[in-house]
């Protein structure tokens, strides 16, 4: 029952871990208009209580590692994440500098990967799409 | 002009619109006020770590609205000792600078109450006393 | 009393750091704020010394997704009065209508978040549904609608031809009469009106000491542009103005934006129209550079972006030192708060473009009580706290 629910109402809340913003003004202009998001019914959650996914960007600073790890915990099951961008997946352009741990799934379990730098509105929702396939299959 | 008189410290044009002076630490503060006496604001400080010299020399950058040229100030620190008097009473404007010149290089602005550690640098270099941008900081 | 905090997530470029703001208020005052930093801190710096001048590019481009031609622009130029290379003309004004797209966008882009923070969601999609015309512009030229990636030690890497210049020129006519539009909205209408003026208003005097720099500074009556007292790229032929305000509140400061905004749209008409003939894409570039040191300046759309670049010869720098707008006005601007009220701190802070990104949350700690509660920015900005 709490799958269909996010199979047909996902609320995405976004995490900036280090990001030079590339990746967040392209998954703010996949919530516009143009690319029209409401119809899969994506929306940015308020609050991480009532999120389903969590989109991860940037470089995973440490500081803001710490952060993204207890604001996973604060979401409720069943959550998902979506690592967007390069920097989310392998550090990009910083990988291994000394403040960044430089991999999402070194802190969040991962369930989608959307490379990019950045990736495409298109592609965000296309990546959110995949998740919700996968969701929808059981998977 | 290939020189440019500020009270009795004289810089040299290194550049268009780009004046260099150097002074010594002691000789900070005066000069600081006298630039900014005048219609101007600091830019930056740099600081470039020099260890084949054993010094930090730190470059105080104001751009001089009434002379439309930047206008360098030089001075340098031992590695050993790194300490300058604090401007930011001065100019208020120069608490980032020296913020982030002493967390990444170690420098010490005698007289700034809110210097810390851990401005920008990560806690796990922090307590090993590292300042990541000195030359031989090893990360 | 309660304190509250104040978590901005992502964090421009020009910041080096997301940083958490700090607000202590006194019921509805706001008596305190400090600013803690470091969550985006990416030891760009330090990377550069690693890497070649070349990676150096892509390395500065990326401190900022929003302004990153500029950052590219401010590296490039000063690492080729280091290597002794001059662009070809049709370069610098491809380089210079990059930038200047880049700072239509950045500026709408920041009016759609303030108008998103005072409640008017529909400004808010009106101007990003209008944005991305600016951002299928930057693809046009560059390949790229957010790293535009085009510069090369020399020139520039693509080439501006006929077709595209003509589609250029036709979408910018649309892209001016939606941003006359969006000026008259914040001239006139009455929510912004009074969420705006009055608000986070910073004399001349304090601006300059404490070091502010574009829209803010020229909010507040100062008319310091680097465009037009240290000229580079296309700059020095192209005429343009540079906007000023008085008044020194949140209001002037937006209002600014636009203004500049629309002056781009001039700029890049006219670098279009008056593309100097030859190449742009150079056949080659030199690897290393000559044993100097360069100050390097341009006018990012927040402000006064600058580089310090040292070198002791070789393929990489010595040291490369950033300095961005943001920088100064998310560290230099805790007094401003003082005396306003809780609801007026989002708006205070978006006045200065430090980039905010969808997921700022406030933590409301009351003391009193003991009770610790979430409160989304856009909450905050809309009804305080009761």
């Amino acid at each position: 029952m709490g799958v269909s629910v996010i199979r047909y109402s996902p609320w995405i809340m976004h995490f900036n871990a280090g990001a030079c913003n590339g990746c967040d003004i392209e998954l703010l202009a996949a919530l516009t208009p143009l690319f029209d998001p409401e119809r899969l019914g994506v929306r940015l959650a308020p609050n991480p209580r009532h999120a389903d996914i969590i989109v991860v960007t940037g470089a995973l600073n440490k500081k803001a590692a710490e952060r993204l790890r207890r604001l996973y915990e604060q979401t409720p099951s069943p959550k998902y994440v979506i690592a967007c961008g390069a920097c989310a997946i392998s550090g990009g352009v910083f990988t291994d500098s000394y403040p960044l741990i430089s991999r999402a799934d070194r802190v969040v379990p991962v369930d989608v990967y959307i490379p990019g730098c950045p990736p495409r509105p298109e592609a965000i929702l296309y990546g959110i799409k995949k998740l919700l396939d996968r969701v929808a299959r059981g998977g | 002009m290939a020189e440019l008189s500020i009270g009795g410290y004289s810089f040299r044009e290194v550049g268009p619109r780009r004046y260099v002076a150097s002074v010594d630490p002691g000789r900070l503060r005066e000069i600081v006020e006298l630039i900014v006496g005048e219609e101007s604001y600091l830019s930056t400080i740099s600081a470039v770590d020099l260890p084949k010299e054993n010094a930090i020399e730190l470059n105080y950058v104001f751009w001089s609205i009434r002379h439309r040229a930047a206008l360098v100030v030089k001075t340098r620190v031992s590695r050993e000792k790194p300490v300058v008097p604090t401007i930011v009473d001065i100019v208020p404007g120069a608490l980032g600078g020296e913020l982030e010149a002493h967390d990444l290089f170690g420098v010490i602005f005698e007289g700034n109450t809110r210097l810390r550690r851990g401005f920008l640098v990560p806690e796990d270099l922090v307590s090993k006393g590292i300042y990541p941008m000195r030359k031989d900081a090893g990360v | 009393m309660a304190v509250v905090e104040i978590p901005i997530g992502p964090q421009h470029p020009a910041l080096h750091e997301p940083i958490m703001l700090r607000v202590r208020a006194e019921g509805e005052e706001v008596v305190e704020v400090t600013v803690n930093t470091g969550y985006n801190h990416r030891g760009i710096e330090k990377l550069m010394e690693k890497n070649s001048w070349v990676r150096g590019m892509y390395l500065a481009g990326r401190v900022c997704g929003i302004c990153n031609a500029v950052h590219t622009q401010v590296y490039v130029q000063g690492v080729e009065k280091l290597m002794g290379v001059e662009p070809p003309p049709r370069a610098n004004y491809i380089r210079t209508i990059v930038m200047e797209l880049e700072r239509i966008h950045s500026h709408m882009l920041i009016s759609a978040v303030m108008a998103e923070i005072v409640g008017f969601d529909t400004l808010f999609m009106l101007i990003m549904r209008d944005r991305d015309r600016v951002m299928y512009l930057k693809e046009l030229v560059t390949g790229n609608r957010v790293h535009a990636d085009i510069h090369i030690l020399g020139g520039v890497k693509r080439d501006i031809d006929e077709v595209r210049r003509d589609k250029m020129l036709s979408e910018l006519r649309v892209i001016e009469e939606r941003l006359k539009y969006y000026r008259k909205v914040f001239e006139e209408d009455y929510t912004l009106l009074r969420r705006l003026t009055e608000v986070g208003r910073i004399r001349k005097s304090e601006a300059l000491s404490h070091c502010l720099v574009g829209p803010t500074l020229r909010g507040s009556g100062v008319k310091s542009d680097v465009r037009l007292d240290d000229p580079y790229a296309a700059y020095p032929e192209i005429p343009f103005d540079v906007v000023v305000r008085e008044e020194g509140d949140s209001w002037a400061r937006m209002v600014v934006r636009l203004e500049e905004a629309l002056a781009s749209v001039g700029i890049v008409r006219y670098a279009l129209e008056h593309l100097p003939q030859g190449p742009a894409v150079p056949k080659a570039f030199p690897r290393a550079a000559r044993v100097g040191e360069v100050i390097s300046r341009v006018e990012a759309p927040r402000g006064e972006l600058i580089y310090h670049i040292v070198s002791t010869g070789g393929g990489n720098p010595y040291r490369v030192k950033i300095r961005t707008p943001s920088f100064l006005h998310i560290i230099n601007t805790e007094f401003t708060y003082l005396g306003h009220r809780l609801a007026d701190v989002p708006v205070i802070f978006a006045s200065y473009d430090p980039c905010i990104s969808c997921t700022e949350r406030v933590l409301v700690v009351d003391e009193k009580r003991g009770v610790r509660r979430y409160v989304s920015l856009r909450e905050l900005a809309r009804w305080g706290t009761t």
